[in-house]
């Protein structure tokens, strides 16, 4: 018999993105409306699956990361009373959700431009969530039925990668290796993304690039839905190609062989001299102010 | 029956189950043994009240402070006090911990020097202090390649009167807890060489590249070293070597270790009781500072630092790929690393590269010493909340409904009364489960993203 699980999805919902999601010139569409009842019937299914189950969803808007749901909170007042041909748990999460991300659409305004997508915010918020973080605090509380064993974490991103938040997205996904936290990505739209890659990777989740998007529920379900402990049984799909290069810091290029300040000063800045990969194998190009580190002088 | 008695005294010693389970015969023998110990206990127990009433026959009585005795309740019997007080020095420690720029060793080598020496099997540390300096020793090494992936460990024993290569340099951690897994290969015996040992440890790392530190942790529990030489020799070669030492002594303190550690920039600590031992072992874990003189004396010239080190990046191999040789133990394998440099195929990163000597590391190693280099600044603690404007309803993390009164009359330094703390980058509010989450563990504050 199957263990309940916790599961913390984190909705990645840049207006841009999803706008160009939507876009008929893509092969396969897919807006935020059909991208919202699918998931919903994802989320629902989690909660089905098993009365025991738990789930968070966090959104990372542009600038700012939100909890939407939480099924430990208490079951807000103005939700809608059941009705006969509805099951209340499950109305209570697609309603809460909704309602949660049109409340930050709308309050979002006009924006000139668009502030990248919290999604580290997101992704630490979701470790802090007690039900992830209760492990790093009572060790020893492993009986605690509220503690459920195995949580993990999917990530539904369309934003490619921001490269000014390698160290932070970084940061997070060694604290979930020691926290033992799976986590999943599904990169519903757009490039992929490296450092997401490194996420599933380095935690044992799968990294699932979507080729049709009309089919995003059946992905989830068949990808996402088991639990780390049922997947060895399943075979779900992994990817086979991970990027292991760095960035170089003065540029931002991908690297193969680069130049690393052995010892490094704490400020703003990165410990990579890179050059520039010219001719097969043979460097050349120094960025400069030649070979000083910026960061420890 | 006096002959049945001799009888069960006979079962008794050849088996103690029975003396637990048996009859009145077995509890009379059992009371007869526990006669002595009994004694004992007491006599020691009256050693015990006459030197307290002798107020203090020794001075180190005075410094000594007992566990049970730091913890005190409160009027209701609760011990909450004494918990907040706990968690309000970890805050206060942290507070200190420098905030401006200190400049960290990534690429770090250590010799883990242990003492393997009669003195070792003393039972003032449970189960004994071999024991648990192994028990340590591997806690020690898994959380030491955690936060230096890319450093090097080897193991070296002291064990009668001469030094012992336990382990390897290496830096794959399964190697080295291989190294010190069979604990009866480490059976102490004899008296410690502090020279020799240190002396070994030192000539397996005199061919390190300069930019890498050189360090050696001894863990010491006897009192004596049987050294052939001066040790002062050697201790001035280690301070030319440009060698770090920390000793962790288990019994006392000893001049000789005392100066090792001051000369050569080291730590030393006698630990106290077995969590004390522990902390002092895991305080040498994160990256030592790195100190600015002797790097001016290496390259002399104003620019100290900036030995770049080539670094390739490889290719992982998926499962599917094709089976190929590896070129480090020429097995017939499907995944596996690409070199970017020369296309060899090694099973494992970080390594050198078998072919062309190229540092071959993954970028998640390289990230993951970055925390040590960008901490996440300390959250204030928040007083009361007529000083602080817009103060949010719940816990930025954990979304919590913060308490809108004082938890505790008594505010302690360092703590908040109303369990929130502030990232004075992003203004947002934390409680104090999520500040200590924060720092220790994520290293990144949700705020702002830093």
């Amino acid at each position: 018999m199957e263990k309940a699980s916790h599961l913390s999805v984190i909705l990645d919902l840049s207006p841009t993105q999803w706008h160009l999601s939507a876009q008929s010139s893509n092969q396969y569409p897919l807006s935020i409306h059909s991208f919202l009842s699918q998931l919903l019937a994802f989320l629902n299914a989690h909660i089905a699956s098993k009365h025991e189950n738990t789930l968070a969803v966090f959104g990372a808007f542009p600038g700012k990361s939100v909890m939407l749901y939480s099924s430990t909170d208490p079951v807000a007042d103005d939700v809608p009373p059941a009705d006969a041909n509805s099951y209340s748990s499950f109305k209570v999460v697609d309603f809460t959700i909704v309602r949660s991300i049109m409340n930050e659409f709308d309050a979002l305004g006009n924006l000139d431009e668009e502030p990248p997508c919290a999604l580290v915010g997101a992704l630490t918020k979701a470790l802090c969530c007690k039900s992830i973080s209760a492990h790093f605090h009572s060790p020893n509380a492993v009986e605690d039925p509220a503690v459920l064993p195995d949580p993990r974490i999917l990530i539904l991103s369309v934003s490619p990668d921001l490269s000014t938040s390698y160290i932070p997205i970084m940061n997070s996904i060694f604290s979930a290796q020691k926290l033992k936290v799976t986590i999943d990505v599904c990169k519903v739209y757009g490039p992929d993304a490296v450092f997401l890659q490194q996420a599933a990777h380095l935690t044992g989740g799968s990294y699932i690039f979507l080729e049709r998007r009309d089919a995003l529920l059946q992905y989830l379900t068949m990808s996402f839905l088991s639990p780390p402990a049922l997947r060895q049984v399943l075979a779900v799909p992994k990817q086979d190609k991970i990027d292991f290069r760095a960035a170089c810091f003065c540029h931002k290029n991908i690297v193969d062989v680069g130049f690393v300040c052995s010892v490094c000063l704490s400020s703003n800045h990165i410990l990579f001299y890179v050059v520039k990969l010219w001719f097969t194998y043979m460097c050349t190009v120094f960025c400069q102010p030649v070979p000083v580190c910026s960061t420890c002088r | 029956m006096p002959s049945q008695r001799d009888g069960n005294y006979m079962n008794v010693d050849s088996d103690s189950d029975i003396s637990l389970l048996g009859d009145g015969d077995g509890d009379y023998h059992l009371r007869g043994k526990n006669k002595g110990k009994g004694k004992a206990v007491d006599k020691k127990k009256k050693d015990k009240g006459k030197s307290k009433a002798k107020d203090q026959a020794y001075t180190w009585e005075a410094s000594y402070t007992r566990s049970w005795d730091t913890v005190q309740e409160d009027e209701a019997g609760s011990l909450q006090g004494a918990v907040e007080d706990w968690i309000a020095r970890g805050r206060r420690r942290r507070l200190l911990a420098p905030a401006a720029a200190i400049r960290r060793t990534i690429i770090r080598h250590l010799i883990l020097l242990l003492d393997l020496s009669t003195s070792m099997m003393d039972r003032d540390m449970r189960p004994t202090r071999f024991d648990l300096t192994l028990e340590y020793a591997r806690e020690f090494i898994t959380e030491w390649f955690d936060q230096n992936p890319l450093g090097q460990i080897g193991v070296v024993g002291m064990r009668a009167g001469i030094g012992e290569r336990i382990g390897e340099m290496s830096g794959n951690p399964q190697d080295v807890l291989k190294s010190i897994a069979d604990r009866h290969r480490l059976e102490p015996t004899g008296e410690p060489s502090l020279q020799n040992a240190v002396d070994m440890a030192r000539s397996s790392m005199s061919h390190l590249p300069t930019h890498s530190s050189r360090e050696i942790l001894v863990i010491f529990g006897s009192l004596t070293t049987c050294d052939p030489g001066n040790i002062h020799d050697t201790l001035d070669a280690c301070v030319k070597n440009k060698i770090r030492i920390s000793v962790v002594a288990l019994a006392a303190e000893m001049k000789i270790c005392r100066e090792l550690c001051d000369k050569t920039g080291g730590q030393f600590g006698v630990a106290l009781n077995e969590g004390h031992f522990k902390d002092l072992l895991f305080e040498l874990v994160p990256p030592p500072a790195q100190r600015a003189m002797t790097r001016a004396a290496g390259s002399g010239a104003t620019n100290p630092a900036a030995d770049l080190m080539m670094m390739g990046f490889p290719t992982r191999l998926p499962d599917t790929s094709p089976a190929s040789l590896c070129v480090c133990h020429s097995e017939m394998k499907s995944e596996g690393f690409l070199c970017p440099r020369c296309m060899a195929k090694v099973c494992d990163v970080p390594t050198d590269c078998d072919i062309c000597g190229l540092m071959i590391v993954s970028s998640p190693h390289l990230a993951r010493s970055y925390h040590h280099l960008f901490p996440v600044k300390p959250y204030d603690a928040i007083g009361s909340l007529a000083d602080t404007p817009d103060a949010g309803l719940a816990c930025h993390a954990c979304a919590r409904i913060f308490p809108t009164t004082a938890l505790t009359s008594t505010s302690t330094e360092g703590m908040s009364p109303l369990n929130r703390y502030r990232c004075p980058e992003c203004h947002n509010d934390f409680c104090g489960d999520c500040d200590v989450f924060v720092h220790d563990v994520v290293h990144c504050c949700p705020g702002c993203g830093k």
